[in-house]
């Protein structure tokens, strides 16, 4: 889930800070101080994220793209410059582009907005763009709710009750509002100190940036795992079951499938499954990449030689080509597999389907998966050339059956030509003829459309008055036993027309060597 | 989940009028045109207003069904002087064959029958009467929330086709619908199966042949009341009418169209070219959801098409294909159904995907890059459009799994892991089977897997049973939940098997890594063998009976050094317990056994014995070659087929003798072997010779990997295969 951080350096921003000590800070300085925290953070805890800097005041500006490198972040938040007033609309605009740009629209964003609450004033302040905002024509329309899942948190160096004396505090509700309620307010109690800003900052980073430890578990092969980007919880259906599902910290692997049988499912989100060493003091070690001190990658180095259930899992998924169906909460499922990148690495990446019972219509109910060798019968045969999957449903659905549609006319007279051609091959084609009688019988019953059966039954009567000299015996009388066949139909009786009845080829002294079998 | 969508009931009119033709002629006697002269070609035949409505209702049944298998509820309802109800909200009923079965028991409507006493307000009048019945998903919902079932909510459409006489006669239809709601909702409140009804969608089609003026107005969505919206369509019977369903079916469901382009197919009448077709596919809207959001819908390739009335997005068909074996990112699988099912591009299409061939689908750009965004592939005789990722993935460039925990570490038992999760594939079994301890078929996958891993080695040198094709059958069967008697003589054969390696002084293939110099002893290699398996087996001992049947079998085969047999002794003394006298009285020493298995193997990879609590026993290298090395079998009764094992043990034991001044020499004859996919050993010559444990110098091979090649560049080698058996 990218961050992106949006600082308001306004001139309102340069407002000193009256602190007892000596020296004098600038609100600004809080805020560099907040991310700064925020950043050595990510650098330590959630170095998978990518960052992007934005600082905005009348114009906004992308300082840093979106990057791994929080040195490059944090210098360039050590040289911000001070510019004019605050105009946050076309920030959110700016922030919307950056984003799409670079993600599209279906992955989620986090915005961290770093402002004073002083939000302009006139043209181009939050005010006035909350005022219009009803008003906006197609191409003008407000950047909130973003295009892309986003939550947007609004980190305000001001206490609460200065925002509240003004209407700071309602237009930045009224902005989590119009982003659908995603996102959250967070102001600084006390006051405005480095302490203060750190406890504001660091309430953001257990509420967004905690790390999402997990136990992946195989029977009795485990492994602690440190699960990127975290998984958030999912609310299924609004009206019944609102209560949104969290994955659980315990990833139970069920059993293990063929990628053919699973067959690229679509999934909620994917998620990197990393080894973490968990240290006696209870604090992990890092996830992998490369560390700066030399204690560290000493530890790290240890961490690497002991054995690791997720290394064994990834490769012989990837060499099986299999995946393993995991459990994250009741009535919740998930996969692992091995993904590898361009650069020849691969990793053990966990996919999320939709929480509930049946996600995936080719595996069936989730709960009724279990182990091949309790089936009476190897279900994959006994030299893998077979597959349980995928389920097959109970109806077929219509391009798999047959069906008749008389919606153009062309459909309809395909039909009737496919008779026609058949009745010309009478003998040998007895067989069709009938299949292709009766499948019109039927559909021309459904629909009501006796006329249709009065008109066939004509053109097969005249074909029979056409019928060549060599034509085969059995042919003539194929042909006006249908004929009649349709005629008695097309009256409606109820002992010609039902519906599952069909017509068979008449039994004549010339059947026996014509293939004239009943259907 | 319970939305106006769920259920859609069909009025279908009945009375005399829509016999009435639709004067839309087709022409079926098209192939007498070009044909013989003298032939007076039929005349066309044209539809009635009742075949029209229902062929019409009957794709938007078809497309409905094939999106929505489920959930998607219709109940249709032919009216004239009486209600004929064709189906209910079971799900079971939910498929156009037996709808098209009830249709043509009603057959198309009498012209004859007194029109007075014909209406459609009847159909009306069931329809919502219909409405108010519980259906088993709502029921299903009802009774799993309990205290919250008022959140289930009911919701439902009703699309009347009819012929109307006037503006007046339509809103007599409305206030009728309006007024039985009023009435039935009451009705419902006081019932368990029946729900009151709190939105419903009326949708009047009314249906007029063509060339005539329509007597009806159109008229956008009005809300009637709080509980009715109500609009009115006028259409002409024919065409105009199915693609009005068309549109109506995609907006009711939430459709959208991609079309397909560029579909290479081979011409009929010139087998050896192929033309380019496209096809028009429906599905949920969400499928465009990326386009939409974006504001690509247009940049897409959406075009307006003839009739002006809906979009498509157009997607161009990609070559290469993919295959089955890829996992694609894929952010959402929606079912399709093709506009036009009988064209022969349609069919062409849907079979090539139903054959099981998946087809990559491409955004049509002016310039750049190709953009795959979709991919059409087909699931159980079901075709679903897949949403594929095309953006820049968050998860880019992440730390290879070699850079992590576990990473450094080599010698990983990937085979046999891929082995056990083939053993635990999962298989999809009846609703109804559920275990006699009431486990569902997941829970009991999931304590196989506990089963299966109770004692299970993650890499080469930390193990050695399974390292060893001779304990293989032992392994497989002990894990199992139940075992058979001839599974635990499988066992015990195998145990024997072992014992006859030990007597032979076969050597094993004991990890050295770390070792200096030769590492373990024979005797020792064994006792860490020995050790290992019943650690194994001692780990499923409280499975059953015959589980502790095959422990008792090695505790009574295994080798133990003279001190060991005493303290057994006095461990018997201590325990004072009954016991066999075949038993030899394991269950003391066990844990010391584990403790000495431990300690050896933890001189050897320098690994710290983490059961140090443990007593220790005085064991050394040095230590006496133990006495009784005869195997002692547990029961008499089973002597007689073990003897015959022993003796085909001996005859088929194959040594095979290779001499090469090369390493290169050797490989070769390997791969020939016919056992060269288990587990072979190449050793060097003076270690077999005086029969000492394996050195440095030996080459171990399995499965085809080499995994010590540190070989004197000339020595003789001896192949030799082990667990023959």
């Amino acid at each position: 889930m990218p961050t992106v951080v949006l600082l308001d350096s306004s001139l309102s921003m340069t407002r000193p800070v009256s602190v007892e000590g000596s020296e004098e800070f600038q609100r600004k300085n809080l805020a560099v101080h907040g991310l700064t925290m925020l950043f050595e953070h990510m650098a330590t805890n959630y170095r998978l994220e990518f960052t992007s800097l934005v600082a905005f005041s009348s114009l906004w500006e992308l300082l840093v793209p979106f990057s791994r490198d929080y040195n490059t972040l944090q210098e360039a938040l050590n040289n911000l410059e001070d510019y004019d007033k605050t105009c946050l609309e076309a920030a959110l605009q700016g922030v919307s582009n950056v984003v799409q740009q670079e993600w599209g629209t279906s992955c989620p964003c986090q915005v961290v907005l770093v402002t004073d609450g002083a939000l302009g004033i006139g043209r181009g302040s939050l005010r006035h763009s909350l005022q219009t905002v009803k008003q906006r024509v197609d191409d003008k329309k407000f950047p909130l709710p973003f295009p892309f899942p986003s939550k947007l948190y609004v980190m305000c160096i001001a206490n609460a009750e200065e925002l509240q004396a003004t209407d700071s505090m309602d237009n930045l509700e009224q902005l989590i509002n119009l982003n659908g309620g995603e996102g959250q307010i967070y102001t600084m109690e006390g006051p405005l100190c480095l302490k203060s800003v750190q406890s504001m900052f660091g309430k953001l980073i257990d509420q967004a940036y905690s790390p999402f430890h997990a136990v992946l578990r195989c029977g009795n092969l485990t492994s602690d795992v440190q699960v990127f980007p975290r998984p958030e919880p999912v609310t299924i259906d609004e009206e019944v079951d609102p209560i949104p599902k969290t994955v659980q910290t315990d990833l139970e692997i069920v059993g293990f499938i063929e990628i053919g049988d699973i067959s690229s499912p679509p999934v909620l989100s994917r998620h990197l499954v990393l080894p973490i060493a968990v240290s006696k003091e209870g604090d992990e070690i890092g996830t992998g990449a490369t560390d700066d001190t030399e204690e560290e990658t000493s530890t790290n180095q240890m961490a690497g030689k002991s054995p690791n259930f997720c290394v064994l899992l990834h490769g012989s998924l990837k060499v099986e080509g299999m995946v393993a169906l995991v459990q994250l909460g009741p009535d919740w499922f998930g996969m692992l597999y091995s993904q590898a990148d361009s650069k020849k690495k691969s990793n053990l990446m966990m996919s999320l389907f939709d929480p509930g019972s049946e996600p995936l219509p080719w595996l069936g109910r989730m709960s009724q998966l279990g182990p091949a060798s309790d089936a009476a019968e190897n279900p994959y045969g006994e030299d893998d050339s077979k597959s349980p999957f995928p389920i097959q449903p109970k109806h077929k659905r219509s391009y798999a059956q047959n069906v008749t549609v008389w919606i153009k006319a062309s459909g309809l007279q395909t039909d009737v030509q496919k008779i026609l051609r058949n009745a010309k091959k009478l003998p040998e084609k007895t067989q069709t003829f009938y299949k292709e009688l009766n499948r019109l019988r039927k559909a021309a019953l459904a629909f009501g459309f006796w006329e249709l059966l009065k008109s066939v039954a004509e053109l097969l009567e005249r074909e029979c008055t056409l019928l060549p000299d060599s034509a085969h015996p059995d042919a003539a009388f194929q042909l006006s036993h249908a004929a009649q066949q349709l005629k008695l139909a097309s009256s409606g009786d109820s002992k010609y027309a039902a519906f599952e009845q069909n017509i068979t080829p008449m039994l004549t002294d010339f059947s026996g060597g014509g293939g004239a079998d009943r259907i | 989940m319970f939305s106006v969508s769920h259920k859609t009931a069909f009025v279908v009119d009945h009375c005399p009028y829509m016999a009435e033709s639709s004067r839309q002629l087709i022409e079926c006697d098209m192939l007498t045109k070009s044909r013989s002269q003298g032939v007076i070609p039929l005349a066309p035949v044209s539809k009635s207003l009742w075949t029209c409505a229902i062929e019409c209702s009957m794709e938007y049944c078809r497309i409905l069904f094939d999106v929505y298998p489920t959930w998607k509820l219709v109940n249709y309802i032919v009216s004239d002087s009486e209600v004929h109800i064709l189906n209910s909200w079971k799900q079971e009923d939910q498929n156009t064959h037996e709808l098209m079965a009830a249709l043509a028991a009603v057959g198309p409507p009498n012209p004859r029958q007194d029109p007075e006493c014909c209406s459609v307000l009847h159909g009306l009048v069931a329809a919502v009467e219909s409405l108010c019945k519980i259906t088993e998903y709502q029921h299903e919902s009802r009774t799993t929330l309990m205290d919250t079932a008022d959140r289930v909510a009911n919701r439902g459409r009703i699309i009347c086709l009819t012929n109307a006489k006037s503006d007046t006669h339509v809103r007599m239809l409305e206030d009728c619908v309006l007024e039985t709601i009023q009435e039935q909702n009451k009705r419902a409140a006081g019932s368990d199966r029946l729900m009151p009804i709190q939105q419903c969608e009326l949708v009047l089609v009314h249906i007029y042949p063509q060339g005539e003026e329509t007597l009806v107005s159109d008229r956008q969505k009005k809300e009637l009341s709080s509980m009715l919206s109500s609009e009115v369509h006028s259409v002409r019977a024919g065409r105009y009418l199915a693609s009005k369903l068309n549109v109506l079916v995609q907006q009711h469901f939430d459709l959208a169209s991609t079309t397909i382009t560029n579909i290479p197919m081979k011409e009929e009448q010139h087998a050896n070219t192929s033309a380019n077709y496209d096809v028009e596919l429906l599905h949920h809207r969400d499928a465009h959801m990326e386009f939409i959001k974006s504001g690509d819908l247009h940049m897409a390739g959406s075009t307006s098409r003839d009739s002006g009335l809906k979009e498509t997005v157009t997607l161009k068909w990609c070559t290469p294909r993919t295959n089955s074996v890829e996992l694609h990112y894929c952010t959402g699988a929606y079912r399709i159904s093709p506009v036009d099912v009988n064209s022969r591009p349609s069919s062409c299409l849907t079979n090539f995907l139903l054959n099981g061939r998946s087809v990559l689908l491409e955004q049509p750009r002016k310039s750049g890059s190709k953009v795959i965004s979709h991919m059409l592939s087909s699931h159980g005789g079901e075709i679903f459009l897949h949403v594929l990722n095309s953006t820049r993935s968050t998860l880019e460039d992440p730390p290879s799994i070699s850079e992590g925990c576990g990473g450094r570490v080599t010698d990983y038992r990937i085979t046999d892991f891929g082995e056990f999760m083939r053993e635990n594939r999962l298989t999809p079994f009846p609703d109804s089977m559920i275990d006699a301890a009431g486990r569902t078929p997941v829970e009991r996958a999931k304590s196989q897997l506990e089963r299966y891993t109770r004692y299970w080695p993650m890499i080469i040198s930390q193990t050695t049973i399974f390292n060893m094709q001779a304990v293989v059958p032992l392994a497989n069967l002990i894990v199992k939940d139940t075992l058979t008697d001839e599974d635990v003589l499988t066992c015990q054969k195998t145990v024997y098997n072992l014992v006859d390696m030990e007597r032979k002084s076969d050597p094993l293939p004991i990890s050295t890594v770390g070792s200096r110099g030769k590492g373990p002893k024979r005797d020792e290699q064994y006792r860490i063998m020995w050790n290992e398996l019943e650690t194994l087996v001692k780990a499923h001992v409280g499975t059953s009976e015959r589980h502790q049947r095959v422990l008792e079998c090695i505790s009574a085969c295994r080798s133990k050094p003279p001190e060991e047999e005493e303290r057994k002794k006095r461990g018997r003394k201590r325990e004072d317990k009954e016991d066999k006298t075949e038993k030899n009285g394991k269950d003391t020493e066990e844990k010391g056994w584990t403790t000495d298995s431990e300690r050896l193997k933890g001189v050897m990879e320098r690994e710290k014995d983490e059961q140090s609590e443990c007593e220790i026993i005085k064991d050394s290298p040095d230590s006496p070659e133990p006495l009784n090395k005869k195997p002692r079998l547990a029961t008499e009764e089973q002597q007689p087929p073990e003897k015959s094992k022993d003796d085909a043990l001996h005859s088929i034991h194959p040594y095979l003798q290779l001499h090469a001044s090369h390493l290169d020499d050797v490989i070769p004859h390997l791969c020939r072997h016919p056992l060269q996919a288990l587990w072979s050993a190449c050793f060097c010559y003076h270690c077999l010779k005086d029969q000492r444990t394996v050195c440095a110098n030996s080459i171990y091979i399995r499965n085809g990997l080499i995994t010590n090649t540190s070989l004197y560049s000339s020595i003789t080698v001896t192949l030799l295969a082990l667990g023959s058996l």
